[in-house]
């Protein structure tokens, strides 16, 4: 890491605080949800955002993508919708010259920096499908044509837990692509007694957006992406992180042979039906590096891994049926996760 | 600083002072219309000046559409009706970009066509007729008050107020609103039969023709497009005192049941909670605030009262409380559930905010 890096990352911590001075003109609280997001955008991810509605899950990204100086548009997904409602399509236009009629392609509402997948659980497979790819690959096809997504490109999704019936639910191998699976609650009585004040008064809310400033541009973002791949993580971080992971996945079959790549204990296999693959080390490792950056830190920590944890994990560990019956969900998995993998231990490079 | 906010408060007072008046005679000039239905004009009136948009629940043929009409006419507003169909396209609600050609100098380009959304009062009949990605173009303007169409986006006309009619969910081939999209929505009114006496007076006069739709003519404006926007701005500012915002917020927050890591509501309150498979979120809260403001406002009074929240509470919350399977075969409905919400938080008792 250069001397330029270290300079970088001192600046960091004054720009994040930039960033949540604005925000919080139009939002109370929130915090966690908020770095969540933005880890996610640094290390190059999308994010899952789940929570009842109302809980301004629009607002908070209609004020990141402001405070960062970003495109934004909203698609709101419903059963009816196409794949080329999304990434657009060719349409055939006259030139007003010579009359010749040609192809043009019209960029769906894909085309912006920030793009909030509203309720992506309301529409059919294939809609679904055409979003995840245009995520995954930075780019539409259409026509023969391959046409580049603005960059940063950052896709937040919802899925809303309420009125499952008439919802496509995304496949697990789905979830998976997306980095953080970040979970909104209620407001705290304090926040929510502030909201109920302010925003009934004018302030806060909506109305707030016009007050905040850009602090961040596209390019700080960029350069913030490159800067995280090099910031370092000791050999005790990666350790640790794996042996999280890997005492996630079900350690043996029913007829107890054991499995490979996993190092779970009986009292977590029984609960599972399948755990966190590869992905789920490399967002530990990417998102720990991502918010140390946040705070200005030189190097990924522990509690780093311990803080990204739940929303790198929630989404790619299934209870099994006994757990569901016991009401155990993923979230009780990870606690247990982390009470039953040591963080003390000394961690080193795997001879075989 | 100090002397400022005074004369504020003292030139608000006095504007509020103006509203029973105004509101006088805007009934004046519906009731030439319409014969009963004040609790619903009313409810209508506080939707408009809390800058929200209502839902509109109720048999066919309550005069749900003569009541809009004739709200516009007094309030000299422009007025549309969007009929929601099966087969309605987003850019039949919205517009559209056509192309044409130039008169003088023969130049091919396009132009942006407003659709029947552009109105200051929207009536959007029996939205719950139409496919979903045409009930999502509707309640997107509704939310962001613009229309986007092929790259440029168009401001909706300010005031701009939707209501919407809903069939009765049973009937076939309708999709139904989900329930984040309701949410949307500030109220949720429920129209009535017209009682005894007013059916009669309905027949007689609408027979002989001095009522109904042919007396919308007589209808004369008593406010402007300006001073409803000037009241949406003093809602805005009248106060919300301790007692009226922890009323809402406990009523709101009560409603929720108690997740695995958000235990919102009160132990005392996990009777109620066992029938509810959720409840109101943030905006419940605001809703009930905003609304007893507005409603105080109709009223000529400065400062909203828990009485307001109490008068205003079914339609703002009916829509965002549901019960669970539990309370639909027990036959409990949100409107229960608000009811018993109500007696275990009485009105009455010291609200404070909370320290933590």
């Amino acid at each position: 890491m250069s001397q330029d890096d270290v300079a970088e990352i001192a600046k960091w911590k004054t720009a994040y605080g930039a960033l949540r001075t604005e925000m919080r003109k139009a939002i109370v609280g929130q915090d966690h949800v908020i770095e969540q997001m933005t880890v996610a955008m640094l290390a190059r991810g999308h994010a899952l955002l789940e929570g009842v509605p109302g809980v301004a899950k629009t607002l908070m990204v209609l004020a990141l993508s402001k405070a960062m100086h970003l495109s934004f548009n909203r698609i709101q997904f419903t059963p009816d919708l196409m794949p080329s409602d999304i990434t657009g399509t060719d349409v055939l236009q006259e030139d007003p010259v010579t009359h010749v009629p040609s192809y043009k392609f019209v960029p769906g509402p894909i085309f912006a920096n920030i793009v909030l997948a509203d309720e992506i659980n309301r529409t059919p497979p294939k809609t679904q499908a055409a979003m995840l790819e245009a995520m995954q690959e930075h780019m539409v096809s259409a026509g023969g044509e391959n046409y580049a997504l603005p960059n940063p490109f950052f896709v937040l999704a919802t899925e809303n837990p309420l009125g499952r019936e008439g919802t496509y639910p995304l496949p697990e191998a789905q979830r998976d692509r997306f980095l953080l699976h970040i979970n909104v609650e209620y407001p705290s009585g304090s926040e929510e007694w502030e909201i109920a004040e302010k925003v009934t008064g004018g302030e806060l809310g909506m109305k707030a957006l016009d007050s905040i400033v850009p602090v961040l541009q596209p390019d700080d973002l960029l350069k913030a992406q490159e800067l995280v791949l090099r910031v370092p993580v000791s050999d005790q971080v990666v350790g640790y992180a794996m042996s999280l992971v890997r005492a996630s996945r079900p350690g043996a079959d029913a007829w107890s042979h054991h499995k490979a790549g996993s190092d779970a204990p009986d009292s977590i296999t029984r609960w599972i039906n399948w755990g966190a693959g590869p992905r789920g080390v490399l967002t530990l490792i990417s998102c720990a590096k991502a918010r140390a950056l946040i705070h200005g830190r030189y190097h990924a920590s522990m509690e780093d891994v311990n803080w990204v944890i739940g929303p790198s994990l929630r989404h790619r560990i299934g209870p099994n049926y006994a757990a569901l019956a016991s009401g155990i969900t993923s979230e009780e998995i990870i606690d247990m996760l982390l009470e039953q993998v040591p963080a003390d231990k000394e961690y080193s490079v795997p001879t075989a | 600083m100090v002397d400022e906010n005074k004369t504020v408060e003292a030139n608000d007072t006095a504007a509020v002072g103006k509203w029973p008046e105004y509101y006088k005679n805007l009934m004046a000039e519906v009731s030439k219309v319409i014969v009963g239905q004040e609790d619903v004009i009313e409810q209508m009136v506080v939707a408009m000046l809390g800058r929200g948009h209502a839902l509109l629940e109720g048999v066919p043929g309550v005069a749900k559409t003569l009541m809009v009409h004739s709200l516009a006419q007094a309030m000299n507003l422009t007025f549309h009706r969007i009929q929601f169909t099966p087969d309605l396209m987003p850019s039949d609600i919205t517009g559209t970009d056509v192309l044409q050609k130039d008169p003088v100098t023969q130049e091919l380009g396009y132009k942006f066509l407003k659709g029947p959304i552009f109105a200051n009062i929207v009536l959007a009949d029996e939205i719950n007729r139409t496919p979903p990605k045409t009930q999502a173009s509707m309640l997107e303007a509704m939310e962001e008050r613009k229309v986007s169409a092929g790259g440029e986006t168009y401001p909706l006309p300010d005031p701009f107020f939707v209501l919407a009619t809903q069939n009765p969910l049973e009937q076939e081939g309708t999709y139904p609103l989900p329930q984040v999209q309701l949410d949307r929505f500030l109220l949720y009114i429920k129209v009535d039969y017209p009682s005894l006496r007013e059916e009669w007076d309905i027949v007689r006069d609408v027979s002989t023709g001095s009522i109904g739709e042919r007396a919308l003519n007589a209808i004369k404006p008593v406010l402007q497009a300006d001073d409803m926007l000037e009241a949406q701005k003093l809602v805005t500012r009248m106060p919300a005192s301790e007692q009226l915002i922890g009323y809402a917020w406990s009523l709101s927050r009560a409603s929720r049941p108690a997740g695995p890591k958000d235990a919102a509501a009160p132990k005392s309150l996990e009777e109620i909670t066992k029938w509810i498979n959720w409840g109101a979120g943030p905006r419940g809260v605001l809703a009930l605030i905003n609304c007893s403001k507005a409603r105080a406002l109709i009223h000529g009074r400065y400062e909203a009262t828990v009485e307001d929240i109490n008068w205003i509470v079914d339609s703002c919350l009916r829509h965002r409380i549901s019960p669970n399977y539990s309370g639909i075969t027990s036959g409990i409905t949100s409107e229960d559930i608000i009811k018993m919400l109500q007696k275990e938080i009485p009105s009455d008792q010291k609200f404070a905010r909370p320290t933590a």
